[in-house]
């Protein structure tokens, strides 16, 4: 009889069985924005990851070259698709396209521990140390979104909304495979044809 | 979930344990959803246990309690959802457990001998847990279901203690609650031993 709660317990439907199967990519857009009366973009050519102030100072932490490149290649490579055209940020573009890389780590413990009860002289008390442990798991975002920087003196806080906001995020891996991001990419693009220029 | 799985083990070897005093079943159970279910999981379930305790109140009546468990499970490839003007795409994991608990009753055709059909009614309630997972999030939902337990079946006497069974019983869990909008019901085929003390 007792083989069978064993057997109860094993047969549990397992889930997912890659890490890529919890990848999910994210996209919503603006209504009102017109991406059809826009046709030209500019990219920064780094990917902000983090940002440090210190004593007022503000300095940006890009993503290593090896990374984001094929990261602002495969962005480019849709835009184009799409029928964007690349420009200079002098060249005032109809929309600027920024990407940026997140990563969030969670750490949960759990710990236990006993107690004892010390009679006449002691009372109640613990047992010390308790005993932890420890895990945790980290997801990165890679967040891209587009904006036109010639609508900013509409806005009563000078800044121009956001039209289109892409996310792909996933469980890190260690493997740091960048076909996992640009694979996101692409399914951004094609989850929004309404960037499609005529 | 394994909690749950846990109790249902102890509640499966504390019957074994009342066996001395009538008759007790278990069995492995196969599942097939049926209506909202199957809207939900497409596939049938290979995943599922089952007991049953009888007191034979006449030679031919006996009466008491159901247990159950069945897991549905799919993989869904990854889709994209849309809502309004987001979308989203990723892969989703679903899983839909029950917990059928139910006083029932059997009417048996030919009590003392070898090959003996019985039909059988059981009453109770399902506990139904559903489970939608994507990235590292889940949705999940439950309902304590009222449940009717039609079954037919046989025993066929290998021993004078112990008895082949085979039976299908459909798992009719009604409406309840706000969480699960709709009946939830499945067949299931239960093939087993039931250990007889005369």
């Amino acid at each position: 009889m007792a083989v069978i709660p064993v057997v109860l317990l094993s047969c549990y439907p397992a889930g997912p069985e890659y890490v890529e199967d919890l990848d999910v990519t994210y996209t919503t857009f603006n209504k009102n924005f017109d991406f059809q009366t826009r046709q030209t973009y500019a990219m920064p050519n780094k990917i902000v990851v983090d940002v440090e102030i210190e004593d007022g100072d503000t300095t940006w932490i890009y993503m290593k070259d090896v990374f984001a490149t094929p990261i602002l290649a495969a962005i480019d490579d849709n835009m184009e698709s799409k029928g964007w055209e690349k420009v200079d940020i002098g060249d005032e573009p109809d929309v600027l396209v920024t990407p940026a890389g997140l990563s969030s780590t969670t750490y949960f413990y759990s710990y236990w521990y006993d107690w004892w009860y010390g009679g006449w002289y002691g009372g109640w008390g613990w047992y010390y140390p308790p005993y932890y442990t420890i895990s945790s798991y980290t997801t990165g975002s890679m967040i891209i979104t587009m904006a036109d920087p010639n609508v900013e003196d509409d806005s009563p806080i000078n800044q121009s909304q956001t039209a289109w906001i892409a996310v792909g995020n996933g469980l890190f891996s260690g493997a740091y495979d960048i076909s996992r991001v640009t694979d996101a990419i692409d399914e951004a693009f094609e989850q929004s044809p309404y960037l499609k220029l005529n | 979930m394994k909690k749950i799985l846990s109790i249902f083990s102890i509640m499966l070897v504390t019957c074994g344990a009342l066996q001395a005093q009538s008759n007790f079943t278990v069995a492995y159970s196969m599942g097939f959803a049926s209506g909202d279910l199957s809207d939900f999981i497409s596939q049938a379930s290979f995943r599922g246990a089952t007991m049953e305790f009888r007191k034979m109140v006449q030679p031919n009546i006996g009466v008491g309690l159901t247990f159950g468990w069945n897991v549905f499970y799919e993989e869904l490839s990854r889709e994209s959802y849309t809502a309004g003007s987001s979308t989203l795409t990723g892969k989703q994991f679903r899983y839909s457990n029950h917990f059928p608990m139910l006083l029932g009753g059997n009417y048996y055709f030919s009590p003392g001998e070898q090959f003996n059909p019985f039909v059988g009614l059981g009453v109770g309630t399902i506990y139904t847990r559903r489970n939608t997972d994507m990235n590292l999030y889940t949705v999940e939902q439950e309902a304590w279901n009222f449940a009717l337990q039609p079954e037919v079946g046989f025993l066929y006497t290998l021993t004078d203690g112990a008895a082949i069974y085979l039976s299908g019983r459909f798992n009719q869990g009604f409406k309840a609650g706000n969480e699960l909008e709709s009946d939830q019901s499945y067949f299931t085929l239960n093939v087993g031993f039931s250990f007889v003390n005369q």
